[in-house]
């Protein structure tokens, strides 16, 4: 595999570790598998064609899209997991896949069907030579966006109060309650900084892969098998899981392209008989 | 909050939810508002009964566009139909239903326009499995089919029918195509990238037997599953190959992923010829922009094919819709022809004289030729590749210069030995 290859598997993860982190961090304070979130991701691409196609920057919309799919994760909390906490998971685990098909449909009403383009900046729409390969320079940039991220995220989960409290109310809501964690508030910041996450992830997808309706249904699976593979409701875990199906995936793709896409489902068999509850188990 | 309260909440939810996906998907029931239309007035020279059509086109999901578009091209064929006293005296009425795509959806539709809305001839269903699934229950409903969009080879093989007419060219017939135009094309060594569906792998098989034959090499033919996003993989795996021609059958949304991907890539500068298979289209120019200039596709409809019939046909249109036709209410306009050239000849709307005309029935095509319709239901029209070219006007500003034509004696010498009727 020549480092081309490498570079895609990673460009991959990228994606995936974006767009699995938020949906581990709701998991892991909700306990609600948020079966919108390929939705919440779809309505980030689209936010990001809306902006570009009314001549402003992308550089914009990669801000601007985030804080719309925060406000959207804040409507989902308020309105919906909030008043469902005490409900068994699988029935609020029904109403966010309710939430997704209701976003799929306004999002074909409001854009129509086809398959929409986003242009990359013209800063980052060539390739870069790396160690001799040319190589896609935007690809480049999701691999450094990724990375920035996640490192972001890692300090402020372990250094910040709120970081602390998101921790402890991951561990065991109830006790946090106790102890003068307002889990509610807590929970708010959680699901917001989820859907921004998703909302830069589809800002930062839309130019890869340009935006259409389903683009949400296709990642979501991939990216449940990320968090299952990660441990459930463990942002590292699922961090590790993303880099390690993008590399997987794409040696798939090269070495044995017929049976590829069954890559991330043989990842999740294996890594679940060999450490049942992921690779991370129930750490944050 | 009171149990109670919260339990509203959900339902609220998962009915909202459930409401508006419901959208999604429609059907002809009688609440759904079938609808008639028709431009003008004629009276019936002959037995005074109207030629009612009815129209099933998917109204949501992906092909929802291309359903409108349908039944653009059924609209305009009526108009000009009725302008002129109607078919042989037949006022021509479009009956107008929809489907979610769905072939139990669609075999309901069917039902109810030849049964209670009297309409024995159907029109504008999208897809090869909504077709087939009808082609066995047209004897039942005595209609008969004629079907402007799906491709399939099987609709004039194992799935054939005596009731079913295809003005679309086939899958077998727009490969054969391409494969007849590869010796005019500059490139010497080719490599394929191709969906992983039956149709992907036709297709490159059908290519490698024809570059063969032209004394060209593949050096290399790879598949990327259906809804395949990123490609980049694929196109690393490309670019190491030395071909300095591509052969790209991949559709929809998966055909724009990988012409941008391949962009970023620098994929295409590698190549004498790029030439697709269903991947680049008329409706797909605005999305995919001028990147695509120079790439070669095959066409289903030359817009600028300078002939009487297709000069009023583009004016037309144009009038009615104002934009240029492509090839789908063009084959979907030509599927008019062929039913109104048999009720001309059979002197009536009655399904089985209509059937029975339809044989031996020599229709002036788009293409300026006369065409005829195959014991299979074929409709024997000629099929082309394009490269696409900057034009004024056209969407996104490009347009298709055709750069070879290949007639139905090549693409589909013989019925398939699969239709038995």
């Amino acid at each position: 595999m020549n480092l081309a290859q490498v570079l895609n598997g990673l460009a991959l993860g990228a994606l995936l570790m974006i767009l699995s982190s938020g949906l581990a961090l709701i998991y892991g304070l909700r306990g609600v598998m948020n079966f919108s979130h390929g939705a919440l991701y779809m309505l980030g691409a689209y936010l990001a064609y809306e902006v570009t196609s009314q001549g402003l920057s992308f550089w914009l919309a990669l801000i601007l899209a985030p804080l719309g799919l925060a406000i959207v994760g804040a409507a989902l909390e308020l309105g919906f997991f909030r008043r469902l906490q005490r409900r068994s998971h699988i029935e609020v685990g029904l109403v966010t896949f309710g939430i997704a098909l209701v976003i799929d449909r306004l999002i074909v009403i409001v854009w129509g069907d086809n398959t929409l383009p986003v242009r990359a900046p013209k800063a980052v729409d060539g390739t870069t030579n790396v160690f001799g390969t040319d190589y896609p320079t935007y690809r480049l940039l999701m691999i450094v966006v990724a990375i920035a991220m996640a490192a972001a995220l890692v300090l402020w989960l372990r250094n910040s109060r709120v970081g602390l409290h998101i921790r402890a109310a991951s561990h065991d809501t109830e006790t946090s309650g106790i102890l003068g964690i307002n889990v509610d508030r807590v929970s708010l910041v959680v699901v917001m900084l989820g859907g921004a996450l998703a909302g830069l992830a589809g800002t930062l997808a839309a130019p890869y892969f340009s935006v259409s309706p389903g683009m949400g249904q296709s990642i979501l699976i991939t990216v449940l098998i990320v968090v299952v593979v990660g441990g459930i409701g463990s942002v590292g875990g699922a961090m590790a899981a993303a880099l390690l199906l993008g590399l997987v995936q794409i040696m798939g793709n090269v070495w044995l392209p017929s049976v590829a896409v069954l890559v991330p489902y043989a990842l999740l068999i294996v890594v679940l008989l060999w450490r049942p509850t992921g690779l991370a188990g129930k750490r944050v | 909050m009171s149990v109670r309260i919260k339990v509203f909440a959900a339902l609220a939810a998962l009915l909202v939810s459930g409401g508006l996906a419901a959208c999604g998907s429609s059907s002809n029931d009688s609440s759904g508002g079938s609808s008639t239309s028709s431009s003008s007035s004629s009276s019936a020279k002959s037995d005074g009964k109207p030629l009612k059509i009815g129209l099933i086109p998917p109204s949501s999901g992906a092909l929802a566009v291309f359903g409108t578009d349908e039944l653009k091209g059924w609209q305009v064929a009526a108009d000009e139909a009725n302008a002129a006293g109607g078919v042989d005296g037949h006022k021509v009425v479009l009956v107008k239903s929809a489907t979610d795509g769905q072939p139990a959806t669609t075999i309901r539709a069917a039902r109810k326009l030849a049964t209670q809305d009297s309409a024995k001839f159907i029109g504008a269903i999208m897809t090869s499995p909504e077709h087939a699934a009808l082609s066995k229950q047209l004897p039942a409903i005595g209609a008969l089919n004629f079907n402007s969009t799906g491709k399939d080879d099987g609709l004039i093989g194992a799935d054939c029918s005596p009731d079913a007419f295809r003005s679309v060219t086939g899958s077998a017939m727009d490969v054969n195509a391409i494969a007849d135009s590869l010796s005019k094309l500059p490139a010497k060594t080719w490599a394929i990238q191709a969906v992983d569906y039956s149709t992907g792998h036709s297709a490159a098989a059908a290519f490698t037997a024809a570059a063969k034959k032209a004394g060209k090499t593949v050096v290399l033919t790879q598949y990327a599953p259906l809804n395949t996003s990123d490609f980049g993989s694929y196109i690393s795996k490309l670019k190491s190959a030395k071909a300095d021609g591509l052969f790209a059958v991949e559709y929809g949304a998966d055909g724009v992923a990988f012409v941008n991907q391949g962009v970023q890539f620098k994929l295409f500068d590698q190549y004498k010829t790029v030439l697709g298979f269903n991947m680049v289209s008329e409706p797909l120019f605005k999305t995919l922009g001028k990147k695509i200039t120079g790439f070669y596709n095959n066409v289903g409809y030359d817009v600028d094919a300078d002939n009487p019939l297709n000069k009023q046909f583009v004016a037309e249109y144009k009038k009615a819709n104002g934009v240029d036709p492509y090839y789908v209410p063009a084959d979907t306009y030509m599927a008019a022809q062929i039913l109104f050239a048999a009720v001309k000849k059979a002197g009536s709307v009655d399904p089985d004289k209509v059937k029975a005309a339809l044989k031996g029935l020599s229709v002036p095509d788009l293409s300026g030729q006369n065409i005829s319709v195959g014991a299979d239901g074929q409709a024997l029209r000629p099929s082309y590749v394009g490269q696409v070219v900057a034009k004024a006007g056209g969407p996104g500003g490009l347009g298709f210069k055709i750069v070879s034509t290949t007639p139905a004696s090549k693409t589909h010498p013989s019925d398939s030995p699969d239709c038995k009727m």
